[in-house]
């Protein structure tokens, strides 16, 4: 009976003195992987950064307004958070090669999963930096537009673009990730479908007088448009 | 550029399809207007006309113009030229199918030579720039001596007119002359308070009008401008009369002024609407002074230049003005536009014009100070591209309409002397401001 246990302990002790003898370099190797990841990532990372302030991209993020939006939510400029999403896009992509040694078969097929999904979640961060982007620039286009032809609330005209191009760029960088696909399109056509409804309808019922204006400065009605003139002395 | 064969020259088939090809080959003219070009010859004076549906008037300008040649310049080799943007209510038919007029000048003498009419589409839609460029690239290669452009909407003007643009050029060797005219006292503001004051402190030249469709040149300017590579840029295609100026200014060329008369509004000219008239005349005055930053930053002062004829007049016939919406309009892109402004002004000049908008409306002032401040940092914030340059543009409007309404109460019972000082003493503040907008055009 003594002699069983202790065969069973020593068996256990071997087993264990085996497993680690295996697993042990097999976790060396992914910390290897990881550490040559960082380093690629953080070379990577100085060379997108590098690249990206050759095309003058925080210019044009300056321009549209992008970058404002970033200061506010306390992020640095966009060629800094490309640049670290880069980098941490690469490293997560060794971390997982590195975890994947282990020979893990449930991790690995999680691995190869997000393997898969890795670009996928690289266009999609890149859509949502272009929304930004263009968002930024059509409200402010809207907001000075409404201002100069001296609409009322022109910040609403303006706010009512952002958000909408908002909503786009995430509806398709969900999509691009292929998350709940179908429940996105859906609830983005409904959104869009019914602001779009409710805009009619209000235009419609409240703005019969605006629209009355609109049409007859459009289709040239040129002594109205004469007096309209008259209002603002000639700038040259 | 090629040069157009002499009279004499082209009497060889052979040579003449040579400089043909060579033509065609080195400009953007279609054969038929290079045609129409080597048939004239060199000519001495050269009148451009930039037309797009000017049916209805363009036969009265050409009749005018050549009244013009006749009186004034009997002995010259002359030539009209008319550059089409796309109409569609025969234009051109007009230009080359109204008769010439019968009018000898004070002497007796009726003109000595053919009185040349061409005509060519340099496009389907209108453009400035694209007008322009071609009325150059046809002096450049007829070797004209003086040219005018003389736009087909305004027709109530003299033959004086015409000659008053070409004689400063071809008889008194100046090379840019700059139209000036007689308004009323509430009109041309933009001139008045942005374009004059802002472009005679920075490039040191007192020309008024910046931004005319007429003026005229000398064929040596019209051969350095041809030959600039900035025919693509927005600001040259859109206001390429003020590009010329500041052209002529910074490159060392004569300029002058000429008056005309009274300045007349076309109904089509982008003028009168305020909006575009900023975008595009401010817009190019910006872009003029990123261009040319090596020519102005070390500048002090203006200088006067020569006028022909009285100086800047001033009529005080009333104009229509609704003061009112002027007003409520600078309130709400004050309050509308301030996040926008906050990355084009400092907070302090920022700061100020929120203050002076909360006053009363009876006692508001925007003060000449301020006004040069404010222009400067957005001058400033142009160059460091702070935001896009159209909106950067775009967000001045509401303070210029602040300014305007500023100057219109001020100046509601005012003599034309009391405006005349007051814009004096603009264009003084923005000289001596002038410092500032260097140290914040150099600024990192």
């Amino acid at each position: 009976m003594k002699e069983m246990i202790v065969r069973g302990l020593q068996q256990a002790y071997e087993n264990m003195v085996h497993m680690i003898a295996e697993f042990l370099p097999r976790f060396v190797v992914m910390f290897i992987i990881m550490a040559v990841g960082w380093l690629v990532a953080l070379l990577l990372k100085q060379l997108l950064r590098a690249v990206l302030h050759l095309t003058k991209l925080d210019r044009i993020s300056e321009e549209s307004g992008a970058s404002q939006v970033l200061r506010k939510a306390a992020l640095p400029t966009i060629s800094e958070l490309l640049s670290r999403a880069f980098f941490w896009v690469i490293w997560a992509a060794f971390t997982l090669v590195g975890i994947s040694v282990l020979g893990i078969p449930v991790l690995h097929e999680q691995i190869s999963r997000l393997f898969q999904l890795l670009p996928q979640v690289f266009i999609a961060i890149l859509i949502l930096f272009v929304g930004v982007l263009v968002a930024n620039f059509l409200s402010r286009a809207a907001l000075l537009s409404a201002v100069n032809a001296g609409y009322r609330s022109p910040r609403l005209w303006s706010g009512l673009v952002r958000f909408v191009i908002w909503i786009l760029a995430v509806t398709m960088a969900l999509e691009q990730i292929g998350l709940a696909k179908e429940t996105v399109i859906a609830a983005f056509s409904i959104f869009f479908g019914a602001a779009m409804l409710a805009l009619a309808v209000a235009f419609g019922l409240g703005g019969r007088d605006l629209a009355r204006q609109v049409l007859e400065r459009r289709l040239g009605d040129d002594r109205k448009q004469e007096n309209e003139k008259e209002e603002e002395p000639s700038p040259l | 550029m090629v040069g157009i064969l002499a009279a004499s020259e082209r009497q060889s088939g052979v040579q003449e399809t040579t400089v043909e090809t060579s033509l065609a080959e080195e400009t953007f003219l279609d054969d038929d207007f290079l045609r129409q070009l080597m048939s004239v010859g060199e000519v001495d004076l050269l009148v451009g006309i930039p037309s797009h549906n000017n049916a209805k008037t363009i036969g009265q300008t050409v009749v005018t113009i050549e009244e013009s040649f006749q009186q004034n310049f009997v002995r010259d080799r002359v030539v009209i030229v008319n550059v089409d943007g796309g109409s569609r209510d025969g234009t051109s038919d007009v230009v080359l199918n109204t008769p010439s007029p019968r009018s000898q000048n004070p002497r007796g003498l009726t003109t000595l030579r053919t009185l040349h009419r061409i005509t060519t589409r340099y496009a389907n839609q209108p453009s400035p720039g694209a007008a322009f460029r071609a009325i150059l690239t046809a002096a450049d290669l007829l070797r004209a001596k003086a040219c005018a452009i003389i736009l087909p909407e305004i027709t109530n003007f003299s033959a004086a007119r015409v000659k008053s643009l070409l004689q400063p050029a071809y008889r008194e060797n100046f090379d840019f002359v700059a139209p000036l005219y007689s308004r009323p006292k509430h009109d041309g503001l933009l001139a008045r308070n942005v374009l004059y004051p802002m472009g005679r402190a920075v490039f040191g030249q007192r020309i008024r009008e910046f931004n005319s469709g007429e003026l005229g040149f000398s064929g040596r300017l019209a051969s350095h401008c041809l030959n600039l590579d900035v025919w693509h840029e927005e600001s040259v295609r859109t206001s390429p009369e003020a590009w010329m100026a500041v052209t002529a200014i910074s490159s060392g060329f004569r300029s002058c002024q000429s008056f005309l008369g009274p300045k007349v509004h076309s109904a089509s000219s982008s003028g009168s609407d305020i909006v575009t008239a900023v975008r595009e005349a401010v817009g190019t005055l910006f872009w003029c002074l990123e261009s040319q930053q090596s020519f102005w930053t070390g500048r002090t002062g203006s200088e006067p230049v020569p006028t022909f004829g009285p100086e800047h007049e001033l009529t005080l016939e009333p104009v229509r003005v609704n003061r009112k919406r002027i007003f409520d309009l600078f309130l709400s892109g004050a309050a509308g536009l301030s996040d926008v402004l906050r990355s084009i002004l400092t907070p302090e000049t920022q700061a100020e014009i929120q203050r002076i908008a909360t006053e009363d409306d009876r006692k508001f002032r925007y003060g000449n100070d301020l006004w040069v401040r404010t222009l400067y940092e957005f001058a400033a914030s142009y160059h460091h591209a702070t935001i896009d340059r159209d909106h950067l543009i775009q967000a001045l409007v509401p303070l210029y309409r602040g300014r305007i309404y500023s100057f219109l109460q001020e100046h509601h019972d005012s003599s034309a002397e009391d405006i005349e000082a007051h814009s004096e003493n603009l264009c003084l503040e923005f000289e001596r401001q002038k410092p500032y907008l260097v140290e914040r055009w150099s600024a990192k």
